[in-house]
């Protein structure tokens, strides 16, 4: 059964029409001791990469694929990286994204296939003038 | 942020699926924010607030300020 209704669908789908380079949703999920939102998780992206040929998954296991994860500096699971023609936004999202962290996703995955940062050119100034390594980490619920 | 500078990551975490993050970082309500282990950011702030707290820029810095 769906995640997405038809008319969420429909409006995901004209969101998702702005992009013009192509996205890779790289999910790393857990199969053995992992939970179950990796599955939801896996079905959310699927649905999305369903309303847009430019938007791709790629599944990777958080347990066999070692390499990937120290690519991805990913340590827990599940986990979306992010990437905009193949090179890495540095955007990641933990847990299934659900709820306001839907909002999230489809925002990330907008940047990503657009290029395009939809910030006050003052506020990119301090973004771009960052010149030290910077983590943030933004903690949400689905509700 | 993170797509505008290479230096930077960001981590969007759903809190309840990792309860031992959000112990270790004290969330007891979101959103929260934590930037470098350091900073803690409650609630949703304005974009310039929200930046100008991430980074720990002065209060009356502006974009001239930074670029020169």
């Amino acid at each position: 059964m769906p995640l997405l209704s038809a008319q969420d669908e429909a409006t995901l789908k004209e969101h998702l029409s702005v992009i013009t380079l192509p996205v890779q949703l790289v999910l790393f999920t857990q199969t053995i001791g992992g939970s179950e939102s990796g599955d939801v998780a896996r079905q959310i992206l699927n649905e999305i990469a369903s309303l847009n040929d430019k938007v791709t998954v790629v599944d990777k296991s958080f347990v066999l694929d070692t390499e990937d994860k120290a690519k991805y500096k990913v340590d827990k699971a599940p986990a979306i990286a992010i990437l905009s023609d193949g090179i890495d936004t540095r955007m990641r999202m933990y847990g299934a994204p659900t709820g306001y962290e839907f909002v999230g996703l489809v925002e990330a995955i907008i940047v990503a296939g657009t290029g395009k940062i939809d910030l006050d050119p003052e506020t990119m100034t301090w973004i771009q003038a960052v010149d030290k390594p910077t983590h943030i980490q933004v903690f949400s619920t689905p509700t | 942020m993170a797509a505008a500078n290479e230096l930077i990551t960001a981590d969007a975490i759903e809190a309840t699926e990792f309860m031992d993050l959000s112990r270790k970082y004290r969330v007891t309500g979101v959103p929260k924010t934590i930037v470098n282990e350091t900073i803690e950011i409650m609630g949703g702030l304005p974009e310039k607030m929200f930046v100008r707290a991430a980074l720990d820029l002065p209060e009356d810095v502006t974009g001239t300020d930074i670029a020169t």
